[in-house]
């Protein structure tokens, strides 16, 4: 996009295929859509991004284009519907790969390769494919296919352990954060765009495998190298051993963090949803029709954060993306109507 | 050193010693600390009074400091006058005279607003620290440097997508939007569903619990409840009071009541190879010294002999080595 307010973008022409589910997947390519790549979201009709079936989503009604935190997470990305698990699917994704730079994913280890769709035979095929694997704990070790949700990372990276207090039991962020699922994207984002400048010196793509686990102990670096020294550090709630003064402590307008420099409110969702500073950030935007959007974890000044385009309904783009991978409007139909390619799931919601 | 890495070429100025607050400091010295693995060469300005970083715990048995270890590593120590650079990261002050085309500028909440914040305060505005909750007492910080590390990570993409783009560009990095960004659920509830709904959305009742010999984190979601219920098999679980999301989110503690003797029973081990033979995703609480010992990073290398994490990637199979040679600390550094 080029305008005189905007700079092309970084990614400009760069296109994404987005396998990615909920936030660590689907976010990291909201993030490169942000950065001015086109992104192509694909689902199953047995297959959906699992935020379809979140809270808000209306059961009664096309439930699964009105979940909230997906089309928040969503926003501006094209929606594709093609059922992967049917051979005739797959071989429809590897047409579309063949106009794509990246490919992002984060299902349970091995259900790529069940489709056939293998990182190292896609590596193969796309030789300057950038394939990105989000994963719990990587493509392989002994312990790949543990299954875990972000918050069981913070136990097993060594977070828990060194958060609550000294004599208190470990403290995870729970449903609303998961933690590792959130900061996986600021990096993932970032690693993809770095293979994609190897690309333009080299012209060979890659296949990134990034576990969330070890970015989160990536995050408390000091705290490895201070082990393996023989200094381990042991929690110690809010306490800084350089600044005595630094508590967590109710006031009569409420709890407060305060440290030998200042004093700020303590904000519960509400307080965060409804104060200057949050509103007038880009954490939360609001999309063309209004509506509150995921928002961007950075602003260039070439070009101001905002947010060009809503949420597609699933499959909104079946025919444009296929058409432009190649496939005849016969072809199309036809997989339409073996089920193959949809703009419904073959379920209802979850009770 | 494997073959040129990503950033091969670029010349990063870091700032981090020139910060004015400590936040902003730890934030510059993560993204400088991953351009150079991504195998920039990284200049690190001298601090011009006291090195904000150079002496912050975890102290080693030697008094020097394992941040400065862990977060420093890789940087060339040449002074910067006279050097050309492709990028600089640093604040807002520092950054002014810095001849560089792209300039990644850390702030509390944008180019000039910037008031005094400690690590702690950001995740108090950004409701992070409300999020984390004990069972009694008032909220407590995340462990590390979570707010600040989490904003270099920013930092990082920004330069990433920066030097990619290849023109004169500022980005600005606030460190509080960076914070509510990862806290998004929190104020997206309230905005699109409303307070009374986002209150019942943050009641999950995910915590740790006390095994025989330290804790598991208890984290599952609603399809996780039968086989949950199972592996405890107490009959008291079948109860209509924990029949579905939102009443075992208004009994908690009961819940917990009927959950806890069970797992302190059990080890660590044995209750995380009962849940996950049935899918639950619980799964241990390890500490730090307990990891470099770890299985699984073990096997992918993740850790170097000094228990310094590694570049947590790998590329088609393999840990990439992109550091410049002549910035690799000695190996007994």
């Amino acid at each position: 996009m080029h305008d005189a307010m905007h700079d092309p973008l970084p990614l400009a022409g760069i296109r994404v295929v987005d396998l990615g589910w909920l936030t660590a997947g689907a976010a990291s390519s909201t993030l490169l859509l942000d950065l001015g790549a086109e992104v192509v979201k694909v689902e199953g009709p047995n297959a959906l991004d699992p935020f379809r079936d979140w809270v808000g989503a209306e059961a009664a009604t096309d439930w699964w284009n009105r979940s909230p935190f997906y089309n928040f997470t969503n926003r501006g990305k094209r929606s594709v519907c093609l059922d992967l698990k049917d051979p005739r699917g797959a071989a429809v994704l590897l047409r579309i790969l063949e106009g794509a730079d990246v490919l992002v994913e984060n299902f349970r280890r091995g259900i790529l390769a069940g489709f056939e769709l293998a990182p190292a035979l896609l590596r193969q095929r796309f030789p300057r494919l950038v394939i990105v694997s989000i994963s719990s704990q990587g493509e392989d070790g002994p312990d790949r296919d543990l299954v875990s949700f972000g918050s069981t990372l913070e136990g097993t990276s060594g977070l828990a352990a060194l958060t609550g207090d000294a004599a208190g039991e470990p403290v995870i962020t729970g449903r609303n954060i998961n933690y590792p699922d959130q900061v996986v994207c600021l990096f993932a984002a970032g690693a993809v765009v770095a293979a994609l400048m190897q690309r333009d010196a080299t012209g060979e793509g890659a296949h990134l495998d990034l576990s969330q686990r070890e970015l989160t102990s990536f995050l408390l670096g000091e705290e490895l190298v201070a082990a393996a020294a023989g200094a381990a550090s042991t929690r110690r709630g809010n306490h800084d051993p350089r600044d005595p003064a630094q508590q967590v402590v109710a006031r009569q307008d409420g709890l407060r963090a305060e440290w030998s420099g200042g004093s700020v409110p303590v904000r519960d969702a509400s307080a965060l949803a409804h104060a200057a500073d949050f509103t007038a950030g880009t954490a939360i935007l609001r999309d063309p029709q209004g509506v509150p959007a995921k928002g961007l974890p950075f602003r260039f000044a070439s070009n101001p954060p905002r947010i060009t385009a809503g949420t597609s309904g699933l499959g909104a783009d079946n025919h444009a993306v296929l058409a432009e991978a190649g496939l005849q409007e016969a072809e199309i139909a036809a997989l339409e109507q073996a089920g193959v390619v949809a703009t419904k799931p073959r379920r209802g919601p979850a009770a | 050193m494997d073959k040129p890495g990503p950033f091969a070429g670029r010349r990063v100025l870091d700032l981090s010693a020139r910060a004015a607050q400590l936040p902003h400091a730890l934030a510059v010295a993560m993204a400088a600390r991953l351009a150079a693995d991504f195998g920039a060469e990284v200049v690190r300005a001298p601090a011009e009074g006291a090195d904000p970083l150079a002496m912050l715990p975890p102290l080693l048995p030697d008094g020097s400091s394992g941040l400065a270890r862990f977060l420093l590593a890789g940087r060339s120590a040449a002074a910067p006058c006279e050097m050309r650079f492709d990028a600089a990261i640093g604040d807002s002050l520092a950054l002014e005279g810095v001849a560089a085309p792209l300039k990644v500028r850390l702030s509390v909440f944008g180019a000039g607003d910037d008031p005094p914040m400690s690590e702690l305060g950001l995740l108090g505005l950004s409701g992070i620290l409300a999020a984390v909750q004990p069972r009694q007492g008032v909220p407590v910080r995340l462990g590390g440097h979570q707010g600040a590390y989490a904003a270099g990570l920013s930092a990082f993409t920004a330069l990433a997508a920066g030097l990619r783009a290849g023109r004169p560009d500022t980005v600005d990095v606030s460190l509080f939007d960076v914070a509510c960004w990862l806290n998004w659920k929190a104020a997206a509830s309230v905005l699109l569903l409303g307070d009374a709904a986002a209150s019942r959305e943050q009641r999950g009742g995910w915590h740790t619990l006390p095994a025989a010999d330290g804790h598991v984190c208890l984290v599952y979601m609603a399809k996780d409840w039968p086989a949950l219920r199972d592996m405890v098999g107490d009959p008291r679980l079948s109860h209509a009071d924990f029949a579905t999301q939102k009443t075992r989110g208004q009994n908690l503690d009961a819940l917990d009541d009927i959950l806890r003797p069970w797992f302190v029973a059990r080890s660590r081990a044995e209750i995380t190879a009962a849940a996950q033979a049935r899918r639950i995703p619980i799964g241990p609480v390890l500490s730090p010294t307990e990891l470099l010992a770890d299985r699984q990073y073990a096997a992918r290398h993740f850790l170097a002999r000094d228990g310094a994490p590694r570049l947590p990637l790998l590329v088609d199979g393999a840990r990439p080595d992109w550091r410049r040679a002549e910035q690799e600390l000695p190996a007994d550094a």
